[in-house]
């Protein structure tokens, strides 16, 4: 420990010990983290809004100077590509996140039982979200493989036409979501089971005795008790969407064009390209967007909560 | 009670997942496909298995060495996060601390910081201490990495603990340390594996951060991983291959932990 001697120490909550008092002491323990957020946290994110208004250039870091907000001038009114991946990340929110509420609500509904070797079932279903979405997105690459790959084979064997899949400009960002949605619907399910088990087995029961049942008793019962839940995992799944970037880059690189340009892999591509400037201008404004869904998010949780003791207290 | 549509559900359930993990399974047989097979116009469901990609693996792309670096870097950036984690979320949840909500809630806010804003700093700031590609670099950076999300969630645990059991313990001259290790800690146990579990897996799968910051002495799984395909051509066998050996160390800690995740989750992760 960092404070020597704190084993020896007694006596009530306030009472002083070497001189600190218990804030004191609460202040040294969250030390550490803190130094380590503000170090490579906060100072980076400081670095970046610096550069966001200078004209700095990879190739030519001597040249960089300050220039205002000409870089944020640029991206709104002479990028086409910044308007386009703003687009892309509406449409990847849009369909992404609610497909995989959907989906993941389903998987926990099915999973809310007492079957034997439930375990097991809860535990495989997990797995998706713990491979490392670099080789998730190289294995489903070789599924999407036009020629030779799995998934054309069972379209045709089900009588549908070949697709292209990631290699054309219609189907890629689809064929990147579906991915996506796989790997991350079961950790929905994950979220949303914790929930459900928190249910107590008193209402449960209520409600089979008033025969409260299937989309009834999910709408009426199992959603209303859970919604803080849903609420918290929405905002990690949307935030995480809207920072989406692994598997992108593995699978198509924002291809084929601009297909599926979305904000990380954008920012990825303009540092490439060797503005920094510019880059550091999108990743304040990507920066401003999440922290506003955050805020947002954290409002209505706030307000959920205030209305949950209103209601038990009256 | 289990009605019949609930035991009509129930075998829909091992069927939907069954069906749901099919491309894992399609991965694990490329893996054990020759290479023929891999490359034939129409996939084939009936082969000899073979070991030669997993040779492959290790032979050509150097793959030990991205599997003792990940497990470096990943392990040890764990135990540091969860000793800092657990002393934070103690005083936060559990001391009287001036603007604990606030600085839980600035804490938070850093976990949904986007990589790429980041990581060229990161790059700067490894070159200008010369922790560029090295062990300790992506160390330090995997702590900074996993501290949020491992403070709130432990913060979220230790708040649920009851107070009575802890003031017995000052009161009977239990120091903070002692109170810590002897006390809180038994009690969160669900909620300490399932963070661990937590921060163990991001920091295994990360990409990003590796990927700017690592060029070959500390190059780690999920880098080594993505280097296959820039070569040449995409070898799906190979490739499968590392896809099955980095998620063999994931799979066993999922097991292990089995019985605390939904209960350890239950408990923090969604108050």
């Amino acid at each position: 420990m960092a404070v020597p001697g704190l084993a020896g120490s007694s006596g009530g909550r306030r009472q002083p010990f070497l001189h600190l008092s218990e804030n004191r002491i609460a202040y040294l323990l969250v030390l550490p983290t803190l130094l380590i957020l503000i170090g490579l946290a906060v100072y980076p994110l400081g670095w970046t809004v610096a550069t966001a208004f200078r004209s700095d250039n990879l190739f030519n870091p001597l040249a960089a100077r300050w220039v205002g907000p000409r870089n944020f001038e640029f991206l709104f009114f002479n990028d086409d590509t910044f308007w386009k991946t703003l687009r892309l990340a509406g449409i990847w929110c849009a369909i992404t996140v609610p497909v995989q509420l959907i989906l993941g609500l389903f998987l926990a509904m099915l999973l809310d039982t007492t079957m034997r070797g439930i375990g097991i079932l809860r535990t495989l279903i997990v797995i998706p979200v713990f491979i490392t979405p670099v080789a998730l997105g190289l294995s489903w690459r070789a599924m999407f493989e036009p020629i030779g790959g799995l998934l054309n084979y069972l379209l045709q064997g089900v009588g549908l036409e070949k697709s292209l899949w990631h290699t054309h400009p219609d189907t890629a960002l689809l064929s990147v979501m579906i991915v996506d949605i796989w790997q991350w619907t079961p950790f929905v399910t994950l979220i949303l089971l914790a929930g459900m088990q928190g249910i107590s087995p008193e209402v449960v029961e209520a409600a089979r005795l008033d025969r409260v049942r299937g989309l009834t008793y999910l709408r009426r019962i199992v959603l209303p008790l859970i919604w803080p839940v849903v609420t918290v995992v929405l905002l990690l799944r949307l935030v995480d969407e809207i920072r989406i970037f692994d598997v992108i880059l593995i699978i198509t690189r924002g291809g084929p064009g601009s297909s599926t340009l979305l904000a990380s892999m954008n920012i990825y591509s303009i540092f490439h390209a060797g503005r920094l400037g510019v880059m550091a201008a999108y990743g304040v404004l990507m920066v401003i967007a999440i922290n506003i869904v955050v805020i947002s998010f954290l409002r209505v949780l706030h307000r959920q909560e205030k209305a949950t003791r209103q209601k038990v207290s009256a | 009670m289990r009605t019949p549509l609930r035991r009509f559900l129930d075998v829909g359930a091992v069927v939907v997942v069954a069906v749901y993990l099919a491309p894992l399974y399609w991965i694990a047989m490329t893996s054990v496909k020759p290479t023929n097979v891999i490359n034939a116009p129409k996939p084939q469901f009936a082969f000899d298995p073979t070991l030669e990609h997993y040779h492959t693996t290790f032979e050509r792309f150097d793959f030990a060495q991205a599997i003792l670096n990940s497990a470096i870097i990943v392990i040890v950036s764990t135990i540091i996060t969860m000793f800092l984690a657990l002393i934070s979320a103690y005083a936060l949840a559990r001391m009287k601390m001036r603007g604990a909500d606030g600085m839980s809630l600035l804490i938070l806010s850093l976990r949904f910081m986007p990589g790429v804003v980041i990581a060229l700093p990161y790059f700067l700031m490894a070159q200008w201490t010369g922790l560029t590609d090295s062990h300790l670099g992506m160390i330090i950076v995997y702590v900074a990495y996993g501290l949020p999300f491992a403070v709130w969630l432990l913060r979220g645990f230790l708040l649920d603990l009851p107070r009575e059991v802890e003031e017995a313990a000052r009161l009977d001259g239990l120091g903070w340390f002692s109170i810590i290790w002897r006390i809180m800690l038994p009690m969160a146990t669900s909620g300490i594996a399932v963070t661990a579990v937590f921060t163990f897996v991001f920091a295994w799968n990360e990409f990003l951060f590796a990927l700017y910051l690592t060029s070959y002495k500390a190059v780690t799984i999920p880098v080594q991983i993505a280097k296959m395909i820039d070569l040449y051509n995409v070898l799906w066998g190979p490739l499968s291959a590392a896809v099955v050996i980095q998620l063999v160390p994931m799979l066993i800690v999922v097991f292990l932990i089995q019985r605390h995740m939904i209960r350890g989750l239950a408990l923090g992760a969604v108050k």
